[in-house]
């Protein structure tokens, strides 16, 4: 395990839920705006501002938002992929030691990333198209110096297999494969070094729907079989329906809200959340027609320059004088719950369960 | 325009459009590809016709073949698609060329289309008043002056918020929805009778989507305009179609209207597709059902039915030899061999 676990073991984790895997702690990310020749900074993008959350050993964790809201950047920040402007980033190890990725350089955050993993959206740049499966499969090992050359290629047959492809097809190239058997090499790519963890950007989104539906199978006896814990992310709230134990929404780089899956989509504390489940249109004909579906004003704001106070407020039909003054906390509520809305006690909105 | 609009055909009154046993082919290299293998369906006055269908299955190519703005190499194998508009008129669009000056005065005149990708179907050197200036200048022969004033009640019309100065805004400076709403604008501009829209609203996010949704069912039932909505997926269908054809492998194995094809589908694809996506607010398990197997490439289609190899419905010597008639149920076709089996058999509640 790496030593830094022992060198900040010092620093405070104990708001880090015993049964959490990953924790984010005020996570911030600020993009700086430059403009003129001299690339002068004249202001800062709020991309990720406070996020704070903690996934379970296990749990399927879902983070919906539009585009531009910043899920797609919580994810990267959680892997260090992008570097984070401020805040905490706790992983729990096989060992049980706390590490806090925020502050590890480079090459210690490398031996952490046989922990963690990515899927991304598209299976069609994710993938090298001069590599063969046995390279593509094979390179996270190879990178990591795991295994001799016939112990690489053994594996790289057995997490084909274990993907649903052919063992056969080692000495394939990209080009071969359909969208979804190409999601699945990316699949079996991230799980090359046995992660703990996988962060899975939209990874069904650009897929047919009966495509989709084999490859979140898929994942959910993969996430079985090997104890994964997932951070899925998606715009399609059925899918995250479907899939997660527990859901966090964001909008304009914070979270709303976060709950559990049955409990946000049974009543919603957010007004924003009412308004993404109430703009799905169902495959349900009679009951679009019966359904009041108002669509939300507007668009989401300009990140560059977010509306004051509660950064929802002009776009939400309940908004007070105080949410355009006061920017509203992420606060704990009963059911295990955690809402970003000055008035979530007083209003009753409504979900989709029946 | 010559005799070929004085053609008369046998059209009901409030038919708009015919489209019937239309066939694109694509010689490839690898073989030829059946792009679109006998397609034929209509759209009245004023509906809205949903066509859902995987990628691949041909759905776009059927529309496209009716601008006659098929991509080059491909091959119009036969079929024939008629037109006939409010005044009468008819047009037998199959018949004009590619680049005809017919099919030009069709075009954006009676047929209006709409893209995925508003980016790359709006120049992006011209300001969006002025495409739709030039589309009305051209089809209605307006003034500039009154071009202009067009375009800004055009927009005004799809609801741009500040018409008067976004009417001077290069697509760049738009955002997705707004982008897609100027489309809007130019597709309508002239009043067509039928407006295409291939997957409009996909890139889009749902709130977004449900604005130009509505917007879309305001301007259709305003305008009385038909429109043929292209899309993959089952709830913005649910949302917006009065009839809904399913494509499969470049033909359609279901037409019926939006209830009969959600409450009452008679295809075995339709029914799997429907049990495969996840449903908001319904527990459908843990595990999604799936179609088995993959769309087969479409150089080797399975002889017979081609959803033979994946239906869990097919019998053998019959599914796999024979390809199943359109069987019709009142205003429902299926195109499956024991779509009588399904009659009664309610799919899901």
């Amino acid at each position: 395990m790496l030593d830094v676990a022992t060198q900040n073991a010092g620093l405070a984790h104990a708001d880090m839920p015993e049964d959490a895997l990953i924790s984010v702690r005020n996570l911030k990310k600020y993009f700086p705006i430059q403009a003129g020749w001299l690339k002068k900074t004249v202001g800062q993008i709020k991309a990720i501002d406070d996020v704070t959350l903690d996934i379970r050993k296990g749990e399927t964790f879902g983070l919906v938002g539009e585009s531009g809201s910043g899920k797609s950047t919580v994810a990267r920040l959680m892997l260090r992929a992008y570097q984070l402007t401020d805040g905490q980033i706790l992983f729990r190890q096989a060992d049980g030691s706390v590490v806090d990725l925020s502050g590890l350089t480079d090459r210690q955050m490398r031996t952490m990333r046989r922990e963690m993993q990515m899927i991304f959206q598209d299976p069609y740049s994710s993938l090298n198209p001069r590599m063969t499966l046995l390279q593509l499969v094979g390179e996270p090992m190879l990178i990591h110096g795991v295994g001799s050359q016939s112990e690489i290629r053994d594996r790289v047959a057995e997490l084909l297999q274990v993907v649903g492809l052919r063992p056969e097809y080692v000495n394939r190239y990209p080009h071969a494969f359909s969208g979804g058997q190409r999601q699945r090499i990316g699949i079996a790519r991230a799980l090359a070094l046995n992660p703990s963890f996988i962060a899975a950007d939209e990874a069904v989104s650009a897929l047919d729907v009966s495509v989709a539906a084999q490859n979140i199978n898929l994942m959910q006896d993969l996430q079985e079989k090997f104890g994964l814990t997932y951070l899925f992310i998606t715009h399609d709230l059925g899918m995250v329906e479907h899939i997660s134990d527990r859901v966090g929404v964001m909008y304009l780089g914070r979270l709303m809200e976060t709950a559990p899956t049955d409990k946000l989509f049974a009543k919603p504390l957010h007004p924003y959340t009412e308004a993404l489940m109430a703009a799905v249109p169902q495959p349900d004909p009679r009951g679009n027609r019966t359904r009041k579906r108002v669509p939300l004003k507007g668009e989401i704001a300009n990140a560059a320059n977010p509306p004051k106070g509660c950064s929802f407020h002009p776009r939400c039909p309940y908004a007070q004088p105080i949410c355009g003054t006061d920017v509203p906390a992420l606060r704990a509520v009963e059911g295990g719950r955690q809402v970003r809305c000055h008035f979530a006690e007083e209003l009753s909105l409504t979900g989709v369960t029946a | 325009m010559g005799s070929k609009t004085m053609k008369t055909f046998d059209m009901p009154q409030e038919r708009l459009l015919d489209v019937d046993n239309v066939q694109v082919h694509f010689p490839l290299r690898e073989g030829l590809v059946k792009a679109v293998d006998g397609v034929s369906y209509h759209v009245n006055k004023g509906e809205v016709l949903g066509i859902v269908g995987e990628s691949g299955s041909g759905k776009s190519i059927t529309a496209r073949s009716i601008m006659r703005l098929l991509p080059k190499r491909a091959v119009d194998a036969g079929g024939q698609v008629r037109m006939q508009l409010r005044s009468g008129e008819q047009f037998d669009l199959s018949s004009f060329g590619r680049n005809s000056r017919a099919i030009r005065q069709v075009r954006g005149k009676h047929i209006g289309m709409i893209f995925q990708e508003p980016m790359t179907a709006l120049s992006p050197v011209h300001t969006i008043g002025a495409q739709i200036m030039r589309t009305v200048q051209l089809h209605m022969g307006l003034s500039r002056a009154a071009a202009r004033e067009r375009a800004i009640d055009l927009l005004a019309k799809v609801q741009m918020p500040r018409p008067e100065q976004l009417v001077d805004a290069f697509p760049h400076q738009l955002s997705g929805g707004m982008r897609q709403r100027a489309m809007i604008a130019l597709a309508i501009s002239c009043d067509p009778a039928l407006l295409i829209a291939d997957e409009p609203t996909t890139a889009l996010d749902v709130t977004t989507e449900a604005q130009i949704l509505e917007l879309l069912k305001r301007l259709q039932s305003e305008l009385g305009m038909a429109i043929i909505f292209i899309t993959h997926n089952f709830g913005v269908v649910a949302d917006i179609a009065d009839r809904v054809s399913v494509m499969y492998l470049g033909r359609i194995v279901e037409t019926a209207t939006v209830d009969d094809i959600f409450y009452a589908p008679k295809h075995p694809y339709t029914q799997a597709l429907l049990r495969s996506i996840p449903r908001l607010g319904v527990d459908q398990g843990r595990r999604l059902p799936t179609i088995p197997g993959m769309v087969p490439d479409p150089f080797s289609v399975p002889p017979g039915c081609t959803f033979n190899p994946r239906c869990s419905h097919a019998l053998s010597g019959l599914c796999d030899t024979q390809t199943p008639p359109e069987k019709r149920f009142g205003s429902q076709m299926s195109r499956c061999h024991i779509a009588e089996q399904f009659a009664q058999e309610p799919v899901h509640a």
